[in-house]
């Protein structure tokens, strides 16, 4: 039987045989590919999760800024997470304008509402807080059982401490609202004894409100009782406010704590370095791999000589070196990812477990995601292996067989 | 197998300038004919066998084996025509070390794909047989002497039946007893098969032993 099939098997055997003989090489080659797939492996993988974390954990601390109207009152010590309940509004277009103002990143707004008319638990006193699930950025980061489904008109999340069954149904000025999700604990009032609804079921119901309660400010059309504000990285509260208080006459600026500002814009900085460094990373480890591959492709040209001696044509010869160096360099990005998750149990088993002791929950990819990470990894390792060798194989097997015989090998 | 060359010249580029290192030699070697080719060091006997063993690309002139211009061919037709037509034997072990010697003489066979594992290998076992390396089919050529090596690598340059040995200094390094099995296989070879062989040697002990001596001096044929 011919073997037209048996060539490239030949060539993969030899490849893998160069690999397999050549222990000290191998070992050296794989241990410098996997240290570099471990580290952007882990660097990937910690960077997103940092990230996704940093969403839920830094927006717990509370928005860096408030607008409200000039004499509403508000609770300084607090965490930014709500504006405080007050007849004094604000039209709701100031909130697309805020987004233009320079420095600012997100506007959140949210209209609160006291009653004690709603009906609800015998005429007890409720705030009631509107939300924009697009914009929030002070609610949904706190929400730590909810329905599996996004939140939609008619429902309704509850605080903290308050003690509604998830799923339940409860009567607000006789409308039916399912209980949605339920918040976590922040230390903030306000925030933790509300019912929370998005801007749609509010305006749905504030007729009835207005029938049951009479003309308030807050149940008229287009208000507002303020916006937490997030700032974007490099921009600095005074800035922020100085720009606010000059385009805006007739409002409030309340500044959350500076410190955390600084920290979250901090992180943010030091995750961009990080995705740079990475890609520096990248980039030395496909040059790393080019020399590799150079010294061993010069240190065996005398054999690639003989091989071209006795018939082996020259993209074979390029064949065969990129084989051997894809998967010497898979095999390597293999064990740096299962190095990868070694060092993210020991990571998990120190930082992690700190910054749960200090509230900001850690939350790892998802194993999908991870494992695409994984497989990205160990494939683009072993491209780059291939590719670091394709210019010094193909100089090689461009060489004459006499000329490659004759070199020191 | 008939080779005929014409004007064959090789200048090599260095650093310090032009190296001619052959001259513009023409010779022909009959089929079935063992020539020696003689010269001190230095004389260009090894690159006028790169040459005509389709190595080394000369500057001038023409190789023809049979009927083909071998310098007129395609890379891959001329990778294809060493493959087929022509056995090469070196003056330094030339196995590859990380292959088993079996594996290694059976390499040019399975590089043509006409050619089916299981013929390879049979015929590579048989080869190694008459070279007395029966018993080191599975080692590897760190494990067997300079000697058994250098058969090795004659077995494998007759794997693909070749009309044509070319063998450069083969039996350098080798001790006097392994130096006469080796060229006594040659002359065998030659005598029972018709294998045409030009062998490089600087031994005239062992030149004497071949059909023709042709003595190169300074990139030309001597007198």
């Amino acid at each position: 039987m011919p073997n037209k099939l048996g060539v490239g098997f030949l060539l993969a055997s030899v490849a893998l045989q160069n690999l397999g003989r050549r222990e000290a090489r191998t070992l050296l080659l794989l241990a410098a590919v996997a240290i570099c797939s471990g580290a952007i492996f882990t660097g990937a993988v910690l960077m997103r999760s940092i990230d996704s974390s940093m969403a839920v954990g830094f927006t717990r601390l509370g928005a860096d800024m408030l607008v409200v109207p000039a004499g509403a009152l508000t609770n300084i010590t607090a965490a930014l997470l709500t504006a405080e309940p007050t007849d004094l509004t604000l039209d709701d277009s100031v909130l697309v304008r805020l987004e233009t103002i320079k420095g600012v990143q997100k506007a959140a707004p949210q209209l609160v509402f006291r009653t004690d008319a709603s009906g609800y638990r015998g005429g007890a006193s409720i705030d009631v807080i509107a939300f924009d699930p697009m914009h929030d950025f002070t609610v949904q980061p706190w929400l730590e059982q909810h329905l599996g489904r996004p939140i939609r008109k008619g429902d309704v999340i509850v605080g903290g401490r308050r003690d509604e069954a998830l799923g339940a149904e409860l009567l607000l000025f006789g409308w039916p609202l399912i209980v949605y999700g339920k918040l976590g604990k922040t230390g903030v009032g306000t925030h933790e004894r509300a019912l929370f609804m998005t801007f749609e079921t509010f305006a749905e119901m504030r007729l009835t409100m207005q029938q049951v309660c009479g003309a308030k400010a807050p149940l008229e059309p287009n208000r507002v009782s303020g916006a937490l504000l997030q700032l974007a990285p490099g921009a600095t509260t005074q800035q922020v406010r100085f720009a606010i208080l000059a385009n805006f006459p007739g409002v409030k600026v309340v500044s959350g704590e500076s410190m955390l500002t600084s920290i979250r814009q901090g992180l943010a900085a030091l995750l961009n370095g990080a995705l740079a460094l990475m890609a520096i990373m990248f980039v030395s480890s496909a040059l790393m791999l080019s020399v590799l591959f150079t010294a061993i492709i010069a240190e065996r040209k005398r054999e690639l000589g003989l091989l071209r001696a006795i018939g082996m044509r020259r993209r074979q010869i390029v064949g065969m070196l990129l084989t051997e160096a894809g998967l010497a360099t898979a095999l390597g990005g293999l064990v740096g990812v299962a190095l990868g998750l070694l060092l993210m149990r020991v990571y998990e088993h120190s930082l992690v477990y700190y910054l749960d002791r200090l509230g900001i929950p850690f939350v790892w990819l998802n194993g999908g995601t991870t494992a695409l990470i994984a497989a990205f990894c160990i494939v683009v390792t072993s491209l780059t292996g291939a590719a670091g060798a394709l210019y010094p194989a193909w100089r090689a097997s461009a060489q004459e067989p006499y000329a490659l015989i004759r070199s020191e090998g | 197998m008939t080779l005929s060359c014409i004007d064959l010249g090789k200048t090599y580029a260095t650093e310090r300038g032009e190296i001619e290192a052959v001259k513009g030699i023409d010779l022909e070697v009959r089929s079935g004919e063992f020539t020696s080719i003689v010269g001190r060091s230095g004389s260009g006997k090894s690159s006028f066998l790169a040459m005509i063993g389709g190595l080394s690309r000369p500057s001038r002139g023409s190789v023809h084996i049979q009927d083909t211009d071998i310098w007129t061919l395609s890379d891959n037709h001329l990778a294809d025509f060493r493959n087929h037509r022509i056995g090469f034997v070196y003056q330094f072990a030339s196995l590859l070390p990380t292959l088993r010697i079996v594996d290694n003489v059976v390499l040019p066979a399975r590089l043509d794909p006409a050619q089916d594992a299981e013929t390879a290998y049979r015929r590579a076992r048989e080869l190694l047989n008459q070279c007395g390396l029966s018993d080191c089919l599975d080692a590897y050529p760190s494990e067997i002497s300079s000697g058994e090596q250098r058969r090795a690598v004659v077995a494998r340059a007759l794997i693909n039946k070749p009309a044509l040995l070319l063998a450069d200094e083969p039996t350098s390094d080798l001790d006097q007893v392994t130096e006469s099995e080796i060229v006594d296989w040659f002359r065998s070879l030659n005598r029972e098969r018709g294998l045409t062989l030009i062998m490089v040697t600087h031994n005239l002990r062992l030149a004497e032993q071949t059909d023709r001596v042709i003595h190169i001096s300074d990139g030309r044929l001597a007198a």
